[in-house]
């Protein structure tokens, strides 16, 4: 039986508790991806918080607190069989406990284990690469990682931007991070509950003040000024700053003659000896 | 001259300066703005692949000094600036919440006297943490020869600070920075030693004492200015660690600025190569248990080139090796080639539920291409046939490279 839930992840630990006491589960999938088959009949699982919470306290118990954050993380991920991959990691854990985790290289393990990697690898990265622009009374962040990593941010940057008004936006999800500011009542409750997720679906990069283009001005031009042209070193920036975040960051947003020519020239001015590409010929 | 001006003339002389971690505290935003994270952001990268984490920056590049290797020495005729601190201070914040930063760096040229320059670095470090209530990271640059009364303030203020030794010898320093002096330095650091380890002691006893350097100090050596080998250079970093607990030795591949009969010439290019090797065997160093004897010794002062550090040890003790993975302690598996201090806790970890076979050393982080001449696996060898250390010398290192051979 393949059991279909609503994506969110009191849905996908409802299934996993359908899996224990109803009927195995052959796999679970986000109602919205799932192709129906010939060979696995499928159902359709409502989310019941409360089934969820049985499996949330259970996989806390039975195996750790760690492998709870560890399923939470393959949860929020973009991997198409990340369900499966928990529903294999869970089953061992049960069987295992704590243990589980010292599995490095077990086949139900190991992809749980890269696949958290890259996510909280992404929710780091991010913690660098995000930009805030101030909009004239709050401030205002765009990003669109590979994975939903916006639940990571939150606490970090309610602690560190305490006193700021802020939105951090996923775009790619339409997703967005409020948080309101210092307020007396909210000053002693746990930074987790001064942000809230949700969805978002509004442009605001066209509306940036044209006060906020100084200090860009400003970032940019430290930017390429830090930079040593004798140990100009492209392949090594690409690997610390892939392409597909800097649409986003203020410092690869070179004004006039445009960033491409502008590589260009300094490729021209700072040669480097040809390297031999790994499978030339 | 307006700010950007000033931004463009005071980073590009800060350039050279190659410390820029964020890491080793943890500060709390206690009603302002900002905290620190122990395990560093990095914010950026520019174009020479380094990365950005703090506002690299100097306060004033009017210098008196006048030292061979540096862009910023007096007998250079290039533009002048100097901040004033409240300027620093709010180019600081507004970069800082617009995460663009992690903190702030601040080093500077020394400006009339040592102790001039000094009260003034203090002076920004104060507005940002009094006025700004700026808990962010802070790294100042200690000016050699100020009074020791100043960089103690200053280090009440700041998370990391660096008397920067530049040379390794106190001959090579004399040729290079005539005013400056490698005991005078040594003090500095001492003295931020004890202070450090004082307010520790007294932290332990009283929770609300103050915290001074929390992030422990650094320093940097210019490489390739002069002859010195790396011997002499790793050996130097050795003491460093032990004598004054340092968090950090920085080295800084010389980029020659200034035409001087004492300095490489004008087109030299920087020895990166050379740098990158320093830094492995300072990693080693400092993860992996290596002494400096180890590593380099007076047959063979540098490192050899074509190999990393750790393979050249491991080629030059045959003895050593295969070291059973399921069996060696933590301290053997880490001689590995191929093997570091993540995979060597990995395979520990799983040896408590189950042995490690060859096929999942890969899966447990291993390099497998360096590793295997030098494992075995439940008494199995993962490489086909075992090979002697010039053997696996011409594996990993060939000769020449490989090229594709004409057809005519």
């Amino acid at each position: 039986m393949d059991y279909l839930y609503d994506g969110s992840f009191d849905g996908l630990l409802t299934c996993i508790y359908h899996h224990y006491y109803r009927e195995a589960a052959t796999g679970i999938y986000p109602q919205s991806f799932y192709q129906p088959n010939l060979l696995s009949p499928s159902m359709v699982v409502e989310t019941d918080p409360a089934l969820a919470d049985r499996v949330y306290r259970a996989i806390e118990e039975k195996i750790s607190a760690r492998a709870l954050e560890t399923v939470y993380h393959v949860y929020i991920s973009s991997a198409p069989d990340k369900e499966n991959l928990i529903l294999g990691y869970i089953g061992l854990g049960f069987k295992m406990g704590a243990k589980v985790d010292h599995y490095h290289s077990h086949p139900a393990v190991y992809p749980v284990h890269r696949l958290e990697r890259k996510v909280i690898g992404e929710a780091h990265r991010l913690l660098g690469l995000l930009r805030f622009a101030d909009m004239g009374g709050f401030l205002y962040a765009v990003m669109a990682p590979d994975h939903n990593v916006l639940p990571l941010l939150g606490d970090h940057f309610a602690e560190r931007l305490a006193g700021e008004r802020w939105i951090i936006h996923d775009k790619k999800r339409s997703l967005a991070i409020i948080y309101n500011g210092r307020d007396s009542s909210s000053c002693k409750s746990p930074v987790r509950s001064r942000w809230y997720i949700t969805d978002f679906s509004y442009n605001l990069e066209d509306n940036m003040p044209e006060s906020e283009r100084r200090w860009q001005r400003l970032w940019q031009t430290y930017f390429q000024k830090v930079s040593i042209e004798s140990r100009y070193n492209p392949r090594l920036q690409s690997r610390c700053v892939p392409h597909r975040y800097r649409r986003y960051l203020v410092e690869f947003q070179i004004p006039a003659p445009g960033h491409d020519s502008e590589t260009e020239d300094s490729r021209k001015r700072f040669p480097r000896t040809p390297s031999i590409p790994p499978h030339s010929g | 001259m307006d700010i950007l001006a000033k931004l463009g003339i005071l980073a590009n002389a800060a350039k050279y300066d190659v410390s820029c971690a964020s890491s080793g505290v943890s500060r709390k935003n206690q009603g302002g703005i900002g905290n620190s994270k122990s395990f560093g952001i990095c914010h950026t990268w520019t174009s020479d692949g380094r990365c950005i984490s703090l506002l690299k920056i100097l306060l004033s590049n009017d210098c008196i000094y006048d030292c061979r290797y540096c862009v910023n020495r007096r007998s250079n005729d290039i533009p002048r600036a100097s901040f004033t601190p409240r300027e620093l201070a709010e180019l600081t914040i507004q970069f800082y919440r617009r995460n663009y930063i992690e903190g702030l760096f601040l080093s500077t040229a020394v400006e009339r006297s040592p102790d001039y320059t000094m009260e003034k670095m203090i002076t920004v470090l104060r507005l940002l943490r009094e006025d700004y209530e700026f808990n962010g990271y802070i790294h100042a640059k200690v000016i050699p020869g100020a009074d020791p009364l100043l960089v103690y303030s200053a280090g009440l203020l700041a998370d990391r600070m660096s008397v920067n030794i530049e040379q390794p010898t106190e001959e090579s320093l004399r040729l290079l920075a005539p005013q400056k002096s490698l005991p005078k330095m040594f003090a500095s650091m001492q003295q931020l030693k004890e202070e450090i380890q004082a307010h520790k002691e007294a932290r332990r006893r009283f929770r609300h004492a103050p915290r001074f350097v929390p992030a422990g100090q650094s320093t940097q050596m210019i490489i390739g200015a002069t002859p010195d080998s790396d011997l002499t250079i790793l050996r130097t970093t050795q003491t460093l660690y032990q004598k004054f607990g340092l968090k950090r030795v920085y080295y800084s591949a010389y980029v020659p600025v200034n035409q001087d009969s004492h300095l490489p010439a004008l087109t030299a290019s920087p020895p990166l190569l050379r740098e990158h090797r320093l830094y492995q065997s300072d990693w080693l160093m400092r993860f992996y248990h290596f002494k400096a004897e180890e590593l380099v010794d007076p047959q063979h002062p540098n490192l050899e080139t074509d190999i990393d550090p750790k393979m050249a040890w491991a080629l030059r003790h045959p003895e050593f090796f295969p070291v059973e993975v399921n069996r060696a302690s933590y301290e053997e598996l880490l001689r590995v080639p191929g093997i570091g201090p993540k995979s060597a806790r990995r395979i520990i970890s799983q040896r408590r539920v189950a042995a490690v076979s060859v096929d999942q050393l890969k899966k447990l982080g291993v390099v497998f291409k360096r590793a295997q001449y030098f494992v075995t696996c439940k008494g199995v060898c993962p490489a086909k046939k075992t090979l002697d250390p010039a053997a696996i010398r011409r594996i990993v290192a060939p000769e020449s490279p490989i090229t594709q051979l004409s057809l005519f």
